[in-house]
């Protein structure tokens, strides 16, 4: 291995070992929170909604979860891990050290990225035990979960290095995403909202991610695929770019 | 043969407006073992945060044994050891890890990293807690292993910033007999503290800063010569303007 391999391999380490050594409140809690959506929303709800889109219920809010899952883990993980050693000035070792900016960034990023992995991939196969989930579409379902782990480590990223306490944490996770997520369509198709409801949620970005893993699993979609998949993948990159532009500044890492 | 550290014309003016370096220019001489003193806030701090990369300079160059740390920070980085005044250890790893992290950070192959990390941990006194959190960890520990790490990856530059604050008199003398064997064996030192009698003791040159500016250098005895006074700790209470408090006036002030 060359020294810039060691270096990254060291950096992205770091960030496993950081949410692997506390994995019931980072691994465990979201896993929970996933069941008791499947519970609440698929059994109770789903005993009364039958099909949706000729769809089983249940079936339907999977990949939804899925994402959802893969997108709060990839976030919340590198905005606290940032904000953290932000406070303990522990990062200064990682800033002081020859790492690249470019490096920094895809440690921190794949950090999040992996902790979504993990907690989609159990959720995936738990639900898959209790229902069948088909995946119909595989060569999009992947690209499609990636770059969305991909875009919310970035915005976990940005919202890290942004953040000065655990409030301004807080506050994005509950009052932006929160929101964005559970009304991009989690748990329901947005063609059978009254209007102006469609529309609103038409306007939020994440309906369109959660349209894209629903088609990888189900083959269902409501918007066009590659469209949304070409929009998810510019959104990806220009965030990726701000994030790289920050640490190159060292945009409040470095005084 | 290049300087181990060549500042010159450096200013750092922070966003607040507030200059904490002015123009300064300092040359350190490989294998020397170096003071800079001043009050707080004088600007030691920020000028080894711009020298490690944990601040950017507003305009000035810093030349690590002949590397740019701006255009070339990861050689000149690769060469520099930082242990910093705050106890800025990860919470999250284990003295042993942190070592680990650190050699990885720098591009040490894991063997290299194992040997290294064991025996810091038996210079440092510290096998017994290897395996211990650094949270548990006692405040002079905390010290002890932030020294281990600054010198994990063999720095040709080590920088101590204050690095026997608050520590009691038998870990001081530990670790200056540490400091002064590696002196010894070529590694260059940067030392800021506030205990004269330490500089004094160990350091061939010193560097008074006041206001942002380097305002007198040389030798302890030619540092006293420059003020007109018997010792270093005189010099400094002229510089400070606190010449009321030397030994000589205190003694002469009526029972």
């Amino acid at each position: 291995m060359t020294a810039a391999q060691i270096r990254f391999a060291a950096l992205l380490r770091r960030e496993v070992s950081r949410f692997m050594k506390i994995k019931r409140q980072t691994i465990g809690a979201p896993l929970l929170e996933t069941f008791l959506y499947i519970s609440v929303f698929g059994a109770a709800l789903g005993s009364r909604i039958d099909e949706l889109e000729g769809i089983d219920y249940v079936v339907f809010i999977v990949p939804g979860l899925i994402m959802m899952a893969w997108a709060i883990n990839a976030f919340s993980n590198n905005a606290s891990s940032i904000l953290q050693q932000k406070m303990q000035r522990a990062i200064d070792d990682q800033l002081s050290s020859p790492a690249s900016p470019m490096e920094l960034l895809l440690a921190f990023s794949f950090g999040g990225f992996l902790r979504g992995m993990v907690v989609a991939t159990l959720t995936f196969s738990a639900a898959s035990a209790l229902v069948g989930i088909p995946i119909e579409h595989p060569l999009v379902l992947l690209p499609a979960l990636f770059l969305v782990g991909f875009f919310f480590a970035q915005v976990g990223v940005l919202v890290g290095i942004r953040a000065e306490q655990f409030d301004d944490l807080s506050f994005a996770q509950q009052f932006v995403m929160q929101p964005l997520i559970f009304l991009g369509g989690v748990f329901y198709s947005a063609s059978l909202l009254p209007e102006p409801f469609e529309t609103i949620t038409q306007l939020n970005p994440v309906y369109y991610m959660i349209g894209l893993v629903r088609y990888g699993f189900l083959g269902f979609a409501e918007e066009s695929v590659a469209l949304s998949l070409v929009l998810l993948t510019a959104a990806t990159a220009a965030l990726f770019a701000v994030n790289l532009r920050l640490f190159k500044a060292g945009h409040r890492l470095r005084a | 043969m290049a300087a181990a550290l060549q500042i010159t014309d450096l200013t750092k003016r922070y966003p607040t407006g507030t200059e904490a370096l002015k123009s300064v220019s300092v040359e350190i001489g490989q294998g020397e073992f170096f003071g800079l003193l001043g009050p707080n806030g004088a600007g030691k701090s920020t000028l080894i945060h711009c020298t490690t990369g944990l601040a950017s300079p507003t305009s000035g160059a810093i030349r690590i044994f002949g590397d740019d740390a701006i255009d070339d920070y990861g050689a000149a980085r690769q060469r520099v050891g930082l242990a910093p005044q705050e106890l800025n250890l990860d919470w999250f790893l284990t003295a042993q890890e942190t070592l680990d992290y650190h050699g990885g950070y720098f591009g040490m192959a894991k063997k290299e990293r194992r040997e290294r990390s064991r025996e810091l941990l038996d210079a440092f006194s510290l096998t017994s807690k290897r395996d211990e959190r650094t949270t548990a960890l006692s405040g002079g520990m905390k010290r002890r292993l932030i020294l281990a790490r600054a010198l994990m990856h063999r720095p040709q530059l080590l920088i101590l910033d204050e690095p026997t604050a608050g520590v009691d008199v038998e870990l001081r003398l530990e670790l200056w007999q540490y400091v002064q064997r590696i002196n010894q064996e070529g590694t260059t030192v940067l030392l800021t503290t506030h205990y004269l009698e330490e500089a004094e003791q160990l350091c061939s040159r010193i560097a008074f800063i006041n206001g942002g500016e380097i305002v007198a250098e040389g030798s302890s005895h030619e540092l006293a010569s420059t003020y007109g006074v018997a010792s270093l700790e005189d010099a400094y209470l002229e510089l400070v303007g606190r010449k009321e408090l030397s030994r000589a006036s205190v003694a002469e002030m009526p029972a």
